[in-house]
């Protein structure tokens, strides 16, 4: 592959050590992979693109602009699985109002305590954002830490589903999803991340933290790729929560 | 087994008819479910000790010896593991993790009074060995009830692509059970298979057989899983 997002980050040794060491190899795909987009929520992108340290004035998680540019690629991956009968399988938080639960996160950050609503119609930041909506055969699994495994039924609905790969996209690059992708490595999950459907709010974390899963544990691919890869697979390959009753329940609530 | 003979099981002559009526709406087809591994929990020399006895007859002696319950089921065990084995499944054992060092103190599979210096023997945990693992197979030590805990157990069956599990072994309503629950929380099949399957008391091994067949695990007769597996190995030999 030409030049990556993290080539001018690294020093010439870096490239040196790193090709002599045998790192950063083409592992195989799976063969029955899952789409999961983690945290793609308002707090993470806000209500609308905004320069990002315009955006962090309300939202202090927000990726400002580059969530944005993320969303057209995460929108063609997901109609794409949906399609083809792949597992779309979404992460977000989810918190108690007083934010005892928040826990080890408010040991790093000075701004924990601020719990800001939506603008246009007041929901919560945890609401994975409209453009990307969960449909009603996705699966939405709610966590409180940076790995989507962590205390969560991930694994378990991975297990059912028969998957053994997973195709990693959202934010922040650093956090969420490579805590994600260590943990599904961990569990010999074969791991691809999209390098265009990933984000971050600092870009030289974001581009580090990409070489470092491509050295280690997964592919990072661009979506173009990765999209080449999944129209090899066969139609129907998952037993696929049927939906039912899903768009009532969404609506009562 | 047909969901008509759900209740042919070692806890019929124990469980009153009211019972049965409360769980009923567990009643369903049991099975072995698809690309299954065998788990072997515990098959280690201190649950033989003393041989073939009632276990409260050596109770000073061997506290953790199942006696007459564990040799019963020597036979079947034999048997089911030789069929896997034909069967060409993936087999893994777990033993208790004696490492020194490995733990602090208070850590392990229950809450019993450890067992004197007297009571101890070098080879408590090795593998009994009418079972001893062979090339291929995987020995997991744990600290714990279950298998699944704090152990590499579901990377391995995820590398594998195992999907379903074939349990048995010691003790019925502890670490079996755990190992049960556990199983099923991951999300696999699981099939417990009682004739491999014991405990220190007849009525703690049959109600615990029957909690776990009910909500968890399908309790199947050995002579059920061998001949499912004889079937999956033939199968394969033809394919090939």
């Amino acid at each position: 592959m030409s030049e990556r997002i993290w080539d001018k980050f690294l020093t010439e040794r870096d490239k040196t050590v790193l090709t002599a060491a045998g790192f950063g190899a083409l592992a195989d795909w799976g063969e029955r992979p899952a789409l999961i987009i983690i945290d793609v929520n308002y707090a993470f992108c806000d209500e609308e693109p905004k320069p990002i340290l315009e955006s962090i004035k309300t939202w202090r998680t927000s990726c400002g602009e580059d969530a944005w540019e993320a969303m057209p690629v995460l929108q063609k991956l997901i109609a794409l699985c949906r399609d083809k009968g792949i597992p779309v399988i979404y992460t977000t938080g989810i918190r108690r109002a007083d934010n005892w639960d928040s826990g080890s996160w408010s040991w790093k950050s000075k701004r924990r305590g601020e719990t800001p609503v939506l603008k246009a119609d007041g929901r919560d930041g945890n609401e994975i954002v409209d453009e990307i909506a969960p449909g009603p055969r996705d699966l939405v699994v709610l966590k409180q830490k940076p790995s989507g495994f962590a205390g969560t039924p991930l694994a378990s609905y991975l297990q059912l589903l028969g998957c053994d790969s997973i195709i990693v996209t959202g934010t922040t690059t650093s956090g969420c999803v490579r805590a994600t992708v260590l943990d599904a490595f961990s569990l010999n999950f074969r791991c691809t991340v999209v390098e265009d459907g990933c984000f971050d709010r600092t870009q030289a974390s974001h581009a580090i933290n990409l070489f470092d899963m491509h050295a280690k544990y997964a592919n990072v691919l661009p979506s173009g790729e990765v999209m080449d890869y999944l129209n090899t697979l066969p139609q129907g390959l998952f037993d696929l929560p049927s939906g039912q009753g899903m768009g009532t329940r969404a609506a009562a609530e | 087994m047909t969901p008509d003979r759900f209740e042919e099981h070692a806890w019929a002559d124990v469980v009153p008819e009211d019972l049965v009526q409360i769980y009923a709406p567990y009643q369903r087809e049991t099975f072995v479910g698809p690309r299954p591994a065998l788990i072997l929990i515990d098959l280690y020399n201190l649950a033989y000790r003393g041989g073939p006895v009632l276990p409260i007859t050596m109770q000073d002696q061997y506290p953790s010896s199942c006696g007459i319950y564990a040799h019963n089921a020597i036979e079947p065990t034999k048997r089911l593991i030789a069929a896997a084995r034909s069967a060409g499944i993936p087999i893994f054992y777990c033993t208790s993790d004696q490492r020194p060092f490995a733990a602090p103190q208070g850590v392990g599979a229950t809450r019993r009074r450890k067992p004197s210096a007297a009571q101890r023997l070098p080879d408590d945990f090795e593998i009994w060995a009418d079972f001893a693992p062979q090339e291929g197979d995987v020995v997991i030590s744990k600290q714990r009830a279950s298998i699944f805990q704090g152990t590499p157990l579901i990377s391995h069956l995820n590398l594998l692509g195992v999907q379903s599990l074939i349990v048995c072994g010691e003790s019925t309503s502890g670490c079996v059970r755990a190992s049960c629950v556990d199983g099923y929380s991951n999300g696999l099949h699981v099939s417990l298979v009682e004739e491999c399957t014991f405990d220190r008391h007849e009525l703690v091994h049959k109600m615990n057989l029957f909690d776990l067949h009910h909500k968890y695990a399908d309790v199947m007769h050995v002579d059920e899983v061998i001949a499912h597996l004889d079937n999956t190995g033939a199968q394969k030999v033809a394919a090939e």
